[in-house]
């Protein structure tokens, strides 16, 4: 029985980091109708920032866990909230102007730019890497499930995080900022907004959110390593596009149907094929979303396309 | 002119949400005539054409055109039972050259076939030949000057010479019924009645062409159309000659508002 | 007289590329042909280049030919060298399948190298548990190739790019864990695949000229010579015709396209089908000169290498192929100091691209039916 209670919570692990990512896929597509598909490589980088934080803290001597995690969360969305509005104020808003696909083409490129980089220039960077184990790893039973405290603080942290930013984007007036940026942005240009700072920040916070994502996916599995990103990335955005793209509610419940997936995946197929490598989940998991893409292209919530004709 | 009707349209409606763009429109366009189409801003004649020509599927109502709904039919069905149109903001590919972008005007009559056009070369050669042929002669009436430069990119041309690329490519299909939507934006009094001079001079050579000319110059609308219809909030509010029109009073107060 | 010219200089160029054994050398090289294009642009020599070269596109083609065989030629004895040409000429091959995918219909596959290794894998199987010829066993990858990616046909025809992005590098990076996963395929390590017999000949065995020393790769470079030459002028011919305007005018305007009958969903169809077509066949010789094929060479980031192969060339210019396959594929061979960053030179260097050149080293000109040639 527990082991069920097992593949759900992973499966509510997972989910809530595709969902982080998948809400960055959906703010920047909303604001600039752009998909940056550097973000799962930033995700990547905002891990390492928070390892490096962690190695720093504890050169000079400051080991309490708490200390620690705050400082690496604080360094991890700090650097890769610059990094996010660098990409945009150096790449994506000058290809503003330009076909989508080179600005797809760009992000792509990026995201292996950075990806090499972590590799080529991280000490050591292309063998994973240790991730502290910071959170307490007691447990406790609850019914007949054994919880553990570390996962469900990383549970609550991941909801608390997707319900700040909801929060900030539907109630605070730099959200509403934003949200009147992504449905018209010359409209929202002409009512006083600045476009350029509203863009910026909007691809800070989603960058933000993935280097959050980032070092709970380190905290979770006590390692990161380079090729995170990637795969991270192409889920995220699936699940943002299963979702619905610009739909904040769809993103979220799109990296939740994704991890669904995967574990639906890993529980079905080995009760099929009793020898099946576990890497066919990810197989099981792609091939159900390009059937579903097949059946819906435009995901559950339908993208909000307008065009004057 | 007939009077036999080419269209009918009844009680056409089109909704965008919270946005009534036609409202439950009437109207009918003869066989043969030149229709202006008028009415202010906002007053849904662009919607009109988007809707005939398959871009926009009515929320309600019927266009019967040629006895058949076209309400429903594929852009691609609607073009080939002979309807061409230009667009309000000139839609070209820029980066194609004007014989790039004429020709296809005549699209269902090329041959598409990958054998035909891949390895029948000599045979492609002589259709092209045509072709180039055609678009020379069009050319030669709505603008010489382009007859040397048929391979140049199109986004190096003047706005008004890429309205008259637009007429071009209309009429590369011989359609039967021709929807110009502002065709005469942008040009000085000279230029828009030398385009109408070439358009009735192509339609004099093609048996039967219906026009229906969305326009906001009257004296365009005097001189060149037969009957006009006004629209107002996506409702016919006037019909019949220019005169007769412009003499109404809901359509002055349509375009000037409330007498005081 | 300008492009016999030319043409000496250039193949006298490529061979010495070819031929460098220091860095240093090569690094020579490379700034030597940097500034001559520099100088060039700066003098207009490239505008009489390129005059001369639409001039006579007959004589540009056959000096082409002469220098490739006069290289290979050169280079008779040296497997190395040939090889590479053949991974040059296959890729280019591969690359103009993307380029109608990409270059003339807008259509993004982020997969080209995915269909590629369907290719191999398919002729793997085939050349070594079948007596199907081999010339029918590269046409029949093509195809499997062809008729696989037909399944992400219904997303790829989305109006929108991402989505057929999206799925496209789902399919590549499933196809990769699909392979490595399924030992039947030969999992991580891969089949090997039996060299090509052409009539009975087996190509492997090599061609003996007494006294010469010849390698036996030489009859696979002008194997992949003729396909890529082949290739090239189906796609040339494609793009100047009806079916190269179609694709154009539908990336170039879907709205307009329909409203004058185009069938939008048929022309992406074809592009996606024929590149992919193309990538497969090219993918099928390539395992075989290999002789064998592994999933590790058929990765995301060898999809975006060919990507950038396209791009640097200038999308939608297949003249830009072969010089922008040299740079991406022989350069890092040669500078091995780079071979480690490649992928990330790469990509930074598209990135570039986009932002400051779009149109990259040879921008895509304006389409010409058919040119008459000049009297001579």
């Amino acid at each position: 029985m527990s082991e069920i209670g097992q593949y759900i919570f992973n499966g509510l692990m997972l989910g809530m980091i595709y969902a982080m990512v998948a809400v960055g896929f959906t703010l920047f597509f909303g604001v600039l109708d752009v998909i940056k598909f550097s973000h799962g490589d930033v995700l990547m980088v905002g891990a390492f920032a928070g390892l490096t934080a962690s190695i720093a803290m504890t050169a000079v001597g400051v080991t309490s866990p708490v200390l620690q995690l705050l400082g690496m969360v604080l360094f991890a969305v700090g650097l890769t909230g610059v990094l996010g509005a660098a990409i945009a104020k150096f790449l994506i808003l000058p290809l503003h102007k330009a076909p989508p696909l080179n600005t797809l083409l760009a992000t792509l490129m990026l995201g292996t730019v950075i990806r090499e980089a972590v590799r080529l220039f991280y000490p050591d960077g292309s063998n994973p890497k240790r991730f502290p184990a910071l959170l307490p790893t007691s447990s406790f039973e609850l019914g007949s499930m054994n919880l553990r405290v570390d996962n469900l603080i990383l549970l609550v942290a991941g909801l608390t995080a997707i319900a700040g930013v909801h929060f900030m984007i539907t109630r605070t007036k730099l959200g509403l900022a934003i949200r009147a940026v992504a449905q018209d942005g010359e409209t929202a240009r002409l009512m006083g907004i600045n476009f350029e700072a509203v863009v910026l920040f909007t691809f800070a916070l989603g960058s933000g959110l993935a280097a959050l994502a980032g070092v709970m996916n380190g905290l979770y599995y006590n390692e990161v390593n380079f090729g995170v990103g990637l795969l991270l990335g192409v889920i995220g955005f699936a699940a943002a596009i299963l979702g619905g793209l610009g739909n904040m509610y769809g993103a979220i419940i799109g990296g939740f149907l994704f991890a669904a997936l995967q574990v639906l995946g890993s529980v079905l197929l080995p009760a099929l094929i009793p020898e099946i490598p576990s890497a066919y989940k990810d197989v099981f998991a792609f091939t159900a979303v390009i059937i579903f893409m097949a059946w819906k292209p435009t995901g559950l919530i339908a993208e909000k396309t307008s065009e004057r004709v | 002119m007939s009077h036999v009707n080419l269209i009918d349209v009844e009680n056409l409606t089109m909704r965008f949400g919270g946005l009534t763009a036609l409202d439950e429109l009437n109207m009918s366009v003869r066989e043969g005539e030149i229709l202006g189409l008028l009415g202010p801003n906002g007053s849904g004649k662009t919607t009109f054409f988007n809707v005939m020509t398959g871009l926009y599927k009515a929320t309600s109502g019927r266009i019967s055109y040629a006895g058949e709904n076209v309400i429903g039919k594929t852009p691609q069905a609607i073009y080939r039972s002979g309807v061409a149109r230009t667009f309000q903001r000139s839609r070209l590919s820029l980066s194609l050259t004007v014989f790039d972008n004429i020709v296809i005007g005549d699209y269902q009559h090329m041959q598409h076939g990958l054998l035909f056009n891949l390895l029948r070369r000599k045979a492609f050669r002589a259709e092209y030949e045509q072709y180039v042929e055609k678009v020379r002669d069009l050319l030669r009436i709505f603008s010489p000057p382009l007859m040397d430069r048929l391979f140049e990119p199109v986004e190096t041309f003047t706005m008004i010479d890429r309205r008259r690329i637009e007429v071009c490519r209309a009429l590369m299909s011989q359609p039967r019924l021709l929807l110009l939507d502002e065709p005469s934006a942008g040009m000085t009094h000279d230029e828009t009645d030398e385009l109408m001079q070439d358009i009735l001079q192509v339609r004099g050579k093609m048996s039967q062409l219906s026009v229906v000319l969305i326009e906001h110059e009257m004296n365009v609308i005097e001189r060149v159309t037969e009957r006009c219809v006004v629209l107002n909030y996506g409702r016919k509010i006037a019909e019949g000659t220019y005169a007769e029109i412009t003499a109404d009073a809901d359509v002055q107060t349509a375009y000037l508002g409330e007498a005081a | 007289m300008s492009l016999t010219v030319a043409a000496v200089a250039m193949t006298l160029y490529v061979w010495m590329f070819l031929h460098a054994e220091s860095q240093a050398a090569v690094a020579v090289l490379v700034v030597l042909a940097a500034s001559a294009v520099f100088a060039s642009r700066k003098l207009g020599a490239t505008r009489v280049m390129a005059a001369a070269v639409a001039q006579r596109p007959g004589l540009a083609r056959a000096l082409s030919l002469a220098g490739a065989l006069v290289l290979i030629a050169a280079f008779h004895d040296s497997h190395f060298v040939l090889l590479m040409l053949c991974a040059v000429l296959l890729y280019a091959t591969a690359c103009l399948g993307l380029t109608v995918q990409f270059g003339y219909s807008g259509v993004a596959n982020f997969a080209g190298a995915a269909f590629f290794g369907i290719g191999s894998y398919a002729t793997a199987i085939m050349a070594a548990h079948t007596q199907i010829p081999h010339v029918l066993v590269i046409v029949l990858s093509g195809l499997i190739a062809a008729v696989i990616g037909s399944v992400l046909i219904t997303p790829v025809l989305r109006t929108r790019g991402h989505y057929a992005a999206l799925v496209t590098i789902a399919f590549g990076i499933l196809f990769k864990t699909f392979i490595e996963v399924n030992d039947v395929l030969g999992g991580p390590q891969g089949l090997q695949v039996p060299g090509m017999k052409l009539f009975g000949v087996s190509l492997n065995d090599g061609i003996e000229i007494p006294g010469v020393e010849i390698s036996f790769y030489v009859p696979y470079v002008l194997l992949s010579l003729l396909v890529f030459g082949l290739v090239y002028a189906l796609v040339s011919a494609l793009e100047r015709s009806w079916v190269g305007l179609s694709m154009d005018v539908v990336r170039t305007d879907e709205t307009a396209a329909s409203t004058f009958g185009l069938h939008i969903a048929r022309w992406k169809v074809v592009a996606f089908t024929t590149g992919n077509f193309f990538a497969g066949i090219a993918g099928s010789l390539y395992g075989m000169i290999s002789g064998f094929v592994a999933p590790n060479n058929f990765t995301f980031s060898d999809s975006l290498l060919m990507l950038s192969i396209v791009i640097l060339g200038g999308l939608g210019n297949i003249a830009g192929l072969i010089p922008a396959a040299l740079i991406v594929l022989v350069l890092p061979e040669k500078l091995q100091f780079i071979q480690e960053y490649r992928f990330l030179l790469f990509a930074a260097m598209v990135i570039v691209i986009l932002l400051f050149r779009p149109q990259g080293l040879l921008p895509r000109k304006t389409r010409i039916f058919f040119r008459e040639e000049a009297p001579k």
